[in-house]
């Protein structure tokens, strides 16, 4: 393993993107790849970030520090993933269900899952099942995730997922749901994929349905 | 005789220092001078509303000068009665300030059956259970649903509220999420006061609301607190942020934002109807950094509802808080503890509503179990909560001097005549030596907290509802069914 | 710039205000001049009767004025250390500056490892410190119990001699005869490093106690008196029960154990003044339909903050009582009862607030209380510590920055400062339900257990050097010899 794709690594765990930025440019100076970067630089250190955390030595501010330290990295490395046929782990589009304006639990699940490697489109709140549909016809992602805070909005859960069956377009995706007032029942009778009581659930979640 | 006597006639308790709350108070003004909030989707109604404030509106981004705030403090009271559901005085809260009440919550998405404990979802019967339970427990002093059922939107609340009027003549709090909701049970409401005008000499339901966090308002929500205002119904404008997360991780940060954000729903209400009776409310804590989650058993939630009551009463405003809520999954140690500690807390804050006894798993779960556990809790509580008296009767020379070095007290007069009224007596706590608690059972509180709630699930009958008004009820609610399923 | 800033660096609490505590104290004066107090002992009576002191047989009427010399020749701080002069393990006895830690004298004990209720042996002892050494909110040690299955007359001994090798933090005993005390006493100097070293780095603290009401037994003078000449810092601890061996009114109760406690001091500090001394207290109800005296009763909470702020009103540290309970079990009982124990403790400033561990109304002891407790301290401090107001804690730029509909999770005004602001629990948990089942839906007492068996696998204190641990196996060898020969 390199030294440099350690040192990488090790700057991802601590959040110092000036570093990070650095050694991404570096080691595309000394001719390492923009998949090894990726895999061995920046997804190694957040995959130890993922073990710190389960263990309760980091903590979500601090992971979401990585995360974005990653993407800094990221942001030089992207343009040249189509060059060389690299792909993230996985496309995810995530929004809150229609008529909902709580975000706060669907950020965290994007920022994690752009800290797992994932390509993450956010959609926004108050998403209508329509726009879920638009965006999965454009995007082909691998995972559709939807949130909801309010009993009231749940049901636009259960919509979408009608929609993108109509559209034809049910069995390209796997949908999860999660918030506060859903529940594994809930989630199991609207026809979702899975359902995930928080951000690592969700991630883990994630990660077993791209490598299904 | 002693003169130039001054007395703790209850323990005194503060966090923040006038001064302090000052500068939150001032920083809370300031946020709303330079940052404002923001109005999320346009509504002529609210839009005029807000310029007849004084509003600055650019756009979506409303700001309020000082003074518009400034009015709005002026003309809310700080004072107001919710009675009972037929405006008896005997089941009345008042609400005034260091004046303190105690009541359950609502929104749970699952529950604790009461008689199995199995976690399970959340029925209609179940608001019928949880307001004839409450109705039977003395330190439970208003009515929420513990819950929210799984039906139409614009029936869950609706039918709520009919279960909890018909099971207790406590107050109750009613989280309706919709101006429609809220007028379907305004109806119902003032059916069973004795028509509209009784209602505002008496009314005998509150609404709790939700400015949103970080500082901005959605269109719906905020037609509710002008319908509140109009009608005179008690509103209580309850933020819930989590610092870090939907506020600032400084604990005073996030009390500079909710006063912000109440104070918007305030200008807003008393625009509409100078005088509404309205409430400070607050869920505030931390967002849990390893799980994400509001935690409702955090040190920090204490500390933060009591810091808001005291901001709220300094403003001259009365506090709804939050407190004997749990992050534990069962009706644990560990839920013991960390509902004890906030209903202490809360209780020395001198809030004037305390809600969500009766919450688990972070709010999750709703269980009459642990309603009752923390009732008992409560009293305990309020028993601290009146302190000591020290005059001539109670430090009782006299006694000591007769009864003298060596002797005992135990069949003395001065002991019989006041260990009634000096004593805190448990009826759920157990303090029996080992012999006598192990030939009862050997029974755990949690045990007996579920033999309680069986007896009075067997027994309590609440007082019902005239013939009448049952019939004008149902009819509401038919009509209420018929709309949804036009929907 | 703000000026004129009058803060609150920590939450306020008063349940007495400075006119009740003079109330009280006056009324208290008024009981030992007036209605006096039994010593039963010549020296004391003497030592009294010289001192301005009336006394008639075997009961001394105390003026005012004595009492205020006293009051004024007692310390008003002082310091107790770890062993070995140990000064990270200081316990700083000043006004409000509070401390936690154990109790003794349970005849029961929780079995650390099963859980179930049995006699207390002379191993608990060693567990016990050494579990209480590993706990970060555990600041003195006391045994927790009575050994029951050796013969009685060295058990004093050998708890202290089990602590001292099992823990570095101050110990706190209760001794039985003056014996016990001096062969106490050699193994804390031992401990200490020599005599010298002793008084200059006191490592322990004796418990006493006037007997209710209104009296003093003659060994209980001894004692004092063994204490005041050695420079042994002395907790005098009433424990009555309202309504049996106190008024049943808290403030009647209020007034006899301050004039107890203060004719406690009169004594001490006549014979030596300037000895470190702390007021103290186990007052409760007593329980109207068990007799017991109530460790779970909010009364008891209640009297003992008032206690504490008369003492502090008078320029005395004070030694409370928390974190115990009536309940049988560790559980919901337990949990709830030490919970409020411990808050009102901590809030009312109290020096040192002991018990926690206590089950049964002090009948047995619990290593799993303790552990639950000591979480349940954390959270306390983190409350008593209150909300700083500054520019930088209110932070209007970062609301602005952040501003409507935004969030604060990526700020790093959040990453600055979460770990600082916030509590981070160890033992109660806030996952969500699948992740808590899936860690095997423990309850908080599971957890408990699983975390003293760590401790109990894991956890070692600093050893004593060789020669102290080699002197004190000689104090006992002397001291059983004597035994065996009485």
């Amino acid at each position: 393993m390199s030294n440099i794709l350690v040192r990488m690594s090790e700057a991802v765990i601590e959040g110092d993107v000036d570093a990070v930025v650095g050694l991404t440019e570096q080691a595309l100076n000394e001719g390492l790849s923009p998949k090894d970067i990726l895999d061995n630089g920046l997804v190694s250190g957040m995959d130890h970030v993922g073990i710190e955390f389960k263990e309760g030595n980091m903590f979500i501010p601090e992971v979401l520090l990585s995360a974005k330290v990653m993407h800094a990295s990221l942001d030089i490395l992207g343009p040249l993933f189509a060059e060389t046929g690299t792909r993230m782990v996985g496309k995810v589009i995530i929004g809150t269900t229609q008529g909902d304006l709580h975000d706060i639990g669907k950020n965290l699940v994007g920022m994690m899952m752009r800290g797992a490697g994932f390509e993450v489109f956010d959609l926004g709140t108050d998403v209508a099942a329509d726009v879920f549909v638009e965006a999965v016809r454009e995007k082909t992602p691998d995972i559709v995730g939807i949130s909801a805070l309010l009993t009231t909005t749940m049901a636009g859960m259960h919509d979408t997922i009608e929609a993108l069956q109509e559209a034809g377009l049910r069995d390209q995706v796997k949908v999860m749901v999660g918030g506060a007032p859903v529940t594994s029942g809930f989630a199991q009778k609207i026809g979702a994929d899975g359902y995930a009581p928080d951000a690592p659930t969700a991630v883990d979640m994630a990660k077993e349905f791209v490598s299904a | 005789m002693r003169v130039n006597y001054q007395v703790n006639a209850t323990p005194q308790f503060r966090i923040l220092s006038d001064d302090q709350c000052q500068e939150i108070c001032s920083a809370a003004f300031q946020v709303l001078e330079d940052t404002g909030f923001e109005l999320y989707s346009d509504s002529k109604e609210i839009s005029n509303l807000l310029s007849e404030s004084g509003a600055l509106v650019e756009g979506r981004r409303i700001r309020f000068p000082s003074f518009v705030v400034q009015k709005a403090l002026d003309t809310a009271p700080e004072v107001l009665t919710v009675y009972g559901r037929q405006g008896n005085r005997a089941t009345s809260i008042e609400i005034r300030p260091n004046h303190i009440c105690y009541g359950l919550g609502s929104g749970c998405v699952q529950f604790l059956d009461p008689r199995t404990g199995e976690r399970r979802e959340y029925h209609r019967e179940d608001a019928a259970t949880v307001a004839r339970v409450a109705d039977a427990l003395p330190n439970i002093d208003f009515v929420q649903s513990l819950g929210t059922i799984h039906v139409h939107p614009n029936l869950v609340d609706v039918y709520e509220f009919a279960e909890m009027i018909a099971n207790t003549d406590k107050p109750i709090v009613t989280y309706a999420r919709t101006l429609g909701i809220v007028q379907v049970i305004h109806q119902i409401a003032t059916a069973v006061a004795g028509g509209e005008k009784e209602f505002v000499k008496r009314p005998n339901y509150l609404v709790l609301g939700s400015p949103a966090s970080p500082l901005f308002a959605e269109v719906e929500p905020t037609k509710r607190v002008v319908y509140c205002a109009r009608h005179r119904i008690p509103y209580i404008s309850c933020t819930a942020p989590t610092c870090g997360g939907t506020s600032p991780a400084t604990l005073a940060g996030t009390l500079v934002q909710s006063t912000a954000e109440v104070l918007t729903e305030l200008v807003i209400a008393q625009t509409a109807n100078p005088g509404a009776p309205f409430l400070v409310g607050g869920v505030l804590s931390v967002m849990d950094m390893r799980s994400g989650i509001l935690s409702y058993g955090a040190p920090e939630l204490s500390l933060l509802c009591a810091a808001f009551a005291e901001i709220s009463r300094y403003l001259g405003l009365p506090y709804y808080s939050t407190a004997g809520a749990t992050d534990s999954k069962l009706v644990d140690e560990q839920a013991a503890l960390e509902g004890t500690f906030s209903l202490l807390l809360a209780g020395l804050s001198g809030a004037n509503m305390i809600h969500d006894t009766g919450f688990l798993e972070s709010a999750i779960v709703g269980s009459l179990q642990y309603v009752v556990m923390m009732d008992e809790v409560i009293g305990m509580v309020k028993h601290v909560l009146r302190g000591i008296q020290v005059t001539p009767g109670s430090m009782a020379t006299d006694v000591i001097s007769r009864v003298g070095p060596g002797g005992q007290y135990l069949t003395d007069d001065h002991t019989m005549e006041h260990f009634r009224t000096e004593f805190w007596f448990p009826t759920l706590l157990d303090r029996k030596p080992w012999e006598a608690w192990k030939g009862a059972g050997e029974k755990s509180l949690g045990k007996r907290a579920q033999e309680k709630l069986n007896h009075i699930l067997n027994d309590h009958r609440a007082p019902s509802l005239p013939e009448p008004t049952r019939e004008r009820i149902h009819t509401i609610l038919a009509e209420a069914e018929t709309k949804a399923a036009k929907r | 710039m703000r000026v004129n800033y009058q803060t609150n660096n920590s939450t306020q609490f008063r349940i007495l205000s400075d006119d009740q505590c003079k109330e009280l104290y006056s009324a208290a004066l008024q009981v030992l001049q007036h209605t006096g107090f039994e010593v039963h002992s010549k020296e004391a009576l003497d030592l009294l009767s010289d001192n301005g002191a009336s006394v008639k047989g075997d009961r001394a009427y105390i003026p005012a004025s004595v009492v205020q010399r006293a009051l004024d020749a007692a310390p008003k701080c002082f310091f107790v250390y770890g062993r070995q002069g140990d000064r990270s393990k200081s316990l700083d006895i000043r006004p409000n500056h509070v401390h936690y830690g154990l109790g003794a004298g349970c005849v029961s004990f929780q079995d650390p490892c099963t859980g179930k209720r049995r006699e207390y042996h002379r191993e608990d002892a060693a567990t016990v410190a050494r579990v209480a050494d590993a706990l970060p909110h555990i600041d003195f040690v006391q045994s927790l119990g009575t050994i029951g299955n050796i013969p009685q007359n060295l058990t004093d001994v050998y708890e202290f001699a089990e602590m001292t090798v099992n823990t570095s933090k101050p110990l706190v005993t209760y001794v039985h005869s003056m014996e016990i005390l001096r062969v106490v006493h050699k193994i804390a100097v031992a401990a200490a490093g020599g005599e010298e070293e002793f008084i200059r780095h006191p490592n322990y603290l004796v418990l006493g106690s006037p007997a209710s009401p209104l009296f003093e037994e003659p060994f209980a003078v001894e004692r004092l008196f063994y204490c005041a000449r050695h420079q042994i810092p002395y907790i005098s601890t009433s424990a009555v029960t309202c309504g049996a061996t106190s008024p049943v009114t808290m403030a009647g109760t209020l007034v006899q154990v301050m004039a107890e406690e203060l004719a406690e001091l009169v004594i001490e500090q006549l014979a030596v003044p300037g000895s470190p001394f702390l007021l103290g207290g186990v007052h409760s109800v007593m329980d109207m339909s068990t007799g017991i005296l109530a460790y779970g009763a909010p009364e008891m909470s209640m009297l003992l903050a008032a206690q504490t702020e008369i003492a502090r009103y008078l320029g005395l540290p004070y030694y409370s009582t928390a974190g115990c309970s009536d309940s049988k079990l560790v559980d919901e009982q337990a949990a709830l009862e030490g919970a409020i124990s411990i808050l009102m403790a901590g809030l009312s400033g109290a020096n040192m607030i002991h018990d926690v561990g206590y089950i049964e109304f002090g009948s047995t002891g619990s290593l799993q209380q303790t552990v639950m407790m000591d979480e349940v301290i954390g959270m306390v401090k983190h409350i008593l510590a209150g909300i700083q107001v500054t520019p930088e804690s209110m932070a209007l730029d970062v609301i602005d920055r952040v501003g409507p509909g935004g969030q604060y999770l990526t700020d790093d005004h959040t990453l600055e400062h979460f770990k600082t602001e916030f509590w981070f629990p160890t033992l109660l948990d806030r996952k969500p339900w699948q992740a808590w089942e899936a860690a095997g839906a423990k309850s908080l007492g599971k957890r408990v257990q699983e975390k003293l068996n760590r401790i109990m696998d894991t956890h070692t204190c600093a050893p004593l050097k060789e020669s102290t641990r080699e002197t004190i196996d000689i104090i006992l060898a002397e001291a059983e010899a004597k035994a065996g020969r009485a």
